[in-house]
């Protein structure tokens, strides 16, 4: 488990708890206490959440079975006692432990306590009290008497103009996972329909932050009869059922307009106060404007350049009482820093995690089976990047999944396993970050693919024949190109493709297709880690410092001229009985070399499975850098993967060994 | 009162000739800094910079326009941010912002010189000023996307 979301789960259960214990005080004093009830009830839905989410089945059972009770108490269907309190107490208590266990044992299991039996009481207490479920008539009534006399003045209006208010009840289906766009869904599908929401509890911002638990009482005004109405509603997916009731026909009583202004400053302090709660909650995470770390970065660069300047100057008159603060200066800049880097980097599980949920849908949709497996998800990336690749990613799940993995009847005549699997992963490689998907479907279909082109004029008959593999299915990153001969609602349009291409380019990635027939397909996305820090080897030549990534680097040696051998026209080196191909780096820079040395600092780096050798004027030493873009000013210049600034304020370019030789 | 067809130039020198950019784009102009070189590029980049802990490209202006590049002791760097790039262009002197009126701008055909890279030349008494397109310079040193530039067949 990740430690670092370790103990963000643990702080922030820590502050549930909390706000649990606060809130089951207040309803202690007022059983009634309506804002109290939601706010334990949220409370718990958000830890059965996390601990879910963390793993910790147990925890998250007894979150579970709390909130049962709680949501049964909310919709009125159980009383609150005292009794149902103890046990809600005692219930945060074990709460508490079990936050403890974890962080001192990293389970959820406490030693002398049996949590599931435990559990068990709330479920009693849920059923137990569950005397009868009063009929929609008997609530009603209650429901009604909420609608504010401010909103009766927008009904009557509106019935003016030919509107029909109506109150509905909505239920999501059990298990709903984008429940706020669900609502969303379904506000704008009466926005759409020329309806207005008057009122909505829970509150729009709750909804907007899925705080609620799946019932949600709107009030509305809208042309459309009750039947449409609900048609209009059901459309949407996973809404378990709408009670609709007309509460046009009410009475309406004429508001002073005075009592209407004291109701409205009513609901407009209840919302100030909702705020400021709102506000003691959110303090743990921040979010921030990627700009402003950038130019955290940028000052931090700032600073250690002025820092290395002091020094310099300081280090003329030997001061010893400075010396030790100066180094304390440079150790805690250097943390500084690397904390600054940390902050950008976020794992790639952002991204993944929606996933899951998508694929199991398409496949419900497809009808095919799919055996989805994440791996790699603690990769880190830059933030950048998080925001840019879902889009791709989910180009390539679909087409995976569409285009890739066959019907279950098909796979069965072809002997492979019924259930099809598609694999997400990340890892990191070298300067890269590498994201793959997978699938062990049909694989692409080579004449299918030179068919179209053929027909699209892009390639000739006779071309056709001889053309590699990799570069007919760098046809399918083309726009507008899909071998799929039917398009699907989902895939097949040929979007797909070369959507993911441009963003990956415009990334400074690459993105690269593997397949063989009936095997499987596999795209790869190759991401540079911009901004990333990376360790590398400074060398010189000529008097200019060049980086290579200690990642690409298999040892350094000194060779004499002597040991370089010429084998048709290329230059190499026996070295540890390897033959190893020697690059001068000076040549492939273009630079006029001085000084004849007979003695060759030599750099052998690793690309792939492939060695070179680069011979360099010194070796300087192994330092943490940070990547920058050259910029598109450079985008033709291969030999650099970018550039870094030093502690001396100079610009060490960052040589990228793949380009090379 | 800002008349519509009043703009502002910021002016500099490239050897003996006075130039100019749309004032709007010119961020800073800075000393000469250390400019390091970055080999294989084109020749009319000079390298780049570290700007505040930014890598900055330096763009050599004379040879971009295809002018002799005169000497002087206090050259400068004018830094300009174009369409989200920072990039930046050595000079030889600085004159400053100046204002201008649209009657002021002849745009010359006899210019085949500059091309497209000249938006027109600035009157202003006996001095000439050549008004320069920043778009135009700078899209000669930005590769079309490999993948369009060779194509596919």
């Amino acid at each position: 488990m990740n430690e670092q979301y370790l103990s963000v789960f643990v702080d922030e259960s820590k502050e549930y708890i909390q706000t649990l214990n606060d809130s089951l005080l207040k309803l202690e004093k007022d059983y009634q206490d309506a804002e109290a009830i939601n706010e334990t009830f949220r409370a718990l839905h958000t830890l059965k959440g996390m601990s879910g989410t963390m793993g910790f089945e147990t925890m998250s059972k007894l979150c579970h079975k709390m909130e049962q009770l709680l949501d049964k108490i909310r919709s009125k269907k159980i009383k609150l006692d005292s009794k149902m309190l103890d046990q809600l107490f005692i219930g945060v208590d074990v709460l508490d432990k079990m936050i403890a266990s974890i962080v001192k044992n990293g389970t959820d299991h406490l030693p002398d306590f049996d949590v599931m039996v435990f559990a068990q009481n709330f479920e009693v207490l849920s059923s137990l009290v569950e005397i009868v479920e009063p009929t929609k008539e008997e609530r009603e009534p209650a429901e009604q008497a909420e609608i504010t006399e401010s909103v009766q003045k927008v009904i009557t209006e509106a019935e003016k103009e030919g509107y029909s208010a109506y109150q509905l009840i909505i239920t999501l289906s059990e298990g709903t996972q984008f429940k706020a766009v669900r609502m969303y869904m379904v506000f704008k599908a009466i926005e759409e329909h020329g309806g207005q929401i008057l009122s909505s509890k829970p509150s729009v911002e709750d909804i907007e932050q899925e705080k609620f638990g799946r019932d949600v009482e709107l009030i509305i005004v809208i042309r459309e009869d009750k039947e449409s109405l609900r048609n209009m509603i059901m459309s949407i997916s996973e809404i378990e059922r709408v009670t609709i009731k007309d509460i046009s026909q009410k009475e309406v009583q004429v508001q002073t307009a005075a009592k209407v202004e004291s109701e409205e400053k009513k609901i407009f302090e209840g919302v100030k106060t909702e705020a400021s709660k709102e506000k003691r909650r959110l303090t743990q995470t921040v979010r921030v404007d990627i700009d402003k770390l950038d130019n955290l970065m940028n000052l931090m660069g700032e600073l250690v350049i002025s820092r290395s300047r002091i020094g310099d100057t300081l280090r003329k008159y030997s001061i010893k009482e400075v010396d030790e603060s100066l180094s304390q200066l440079n150790r805690i800049s250097l943390d500084l820093q690397n904390v600054v880097m940390k902050i950008r980097m976020v794992p790639i599980a952002f991204v993944f995690n929606r996933f899951p949920r998508m694929v199991r849908d398409l496949a419900k949709q497809l009808g095919k089976e799919i055996n989805f497996v994440v791996e790699g998800e603690d990769t880190e990336l830059d933030r950048t990047f998080v925001e840019d690749i879902g889009e791709p990613l989910l180009h390539m799940l679909r087409n995976a999944i569409d285009h890739g993995i066959e019907s279950k009847e098909e796979r069965l005549a072809k002997g492979k396993p019924p259930i099809g699997t598609v694999v997400l992963s990340a890892r990191h490689e070298g300067n890269n970050v590498v994201i793959e998907v997978r699938d062990d479907g049909r694989g692409i279909d080579r004449s299918a693919v030179l068919k179209k082109a053929i027909e699209k004029g892009l390639v000739t008959e006779a071309q056709a024949e001889t053309l590699p593999d990799e570069k007919v299915y760098e046809f399918l990153f083309m726009p507008g190109f899909s071998t799929k001969t039917e398009t699907t609602e989902l895939s097949g349009r040929g979007v797909g493709l070369d959507v993911v291409k441009n963003v990956v380019e415009s990334l400074n990635g690459t993105v690269s297709i593997e397949s063989a027939k009936n095997k499987g397909t596999t795209i790869t996305m190759r991401l540079p880690l911009t901004l990333a820090i990376i360790q590398a080897l400074l060398v010189k030549v000529n008097n200019f410092v060049y980086a290579i990534p200690i990642a690409n680097i298999d040892s350094t040696l000194s060779i004499s001229k002597q040991q370089i051998q010429k084998i048709q026209d290329r230059q190499v080196s026996v070295i540890r009985g390897e033959i190893i191909p020697i690059v001068r780096l000076w040549d492939i820079l273009e630079l006029k070399h001085e000084g004849d040395d007979t003695i060759y600092n030599t750099v052998i780096v690793r690309v792939g499975n492939r060695k070179y050798g680069l011979t360099v004027d010194t070796l300087i030493g192994q330092e943490d850098i940070v990547i920058k873009s050259l910029g598109k000013i450079f985008s033709d210049v291969r030999i650099f993967s970018g550039g870094a600034i030093l502690g001396d304020g100079s610009i060490a370019l960052i040589l990228d060994v793949a380009n090379i030789a | 009162m800002q008349n519509e067809s009043e703009f502002e130039v910021f002016v500099f020198s490239v050897g003996e000739q006075e130039m100019a950019f749309d004032v709007d784009h010119v961020s800073m102009v800075i000393e000469r800094p250390e400019i390091t070189p970055v080999p294989k590029s084109k020749s009319t980049v000079l390298g780049v910079m570290n700007l505040r802990g930014r890598i900055v490209p330096v763009i050599n202006l004379a040879m971009s326009l295809g002018v002799e590049f005169g000497k002087s002791d206090d050259e400068k760097v004018v830094v300009v941010n174009w369409e989200e790039m920072e990039v930046s262009f050595l000079v030889n002197k600085v004159k400053g912002v100046m204002r201008c009126n649209e009657s002021e701008v002849e745009k010359l055909q006899e210019l085949a010189k500059f091309g497209e890279k000249c938006k027109g030349i600035i009157k202003k008494g006996n001095e000439l000023i050549v008004y320069l397109n920043i778009g135009k310079i700078l899209g000669e040193l930005i590769t079309v996307s490999e993948y369009s530039a060779e194509g596919v067949w």
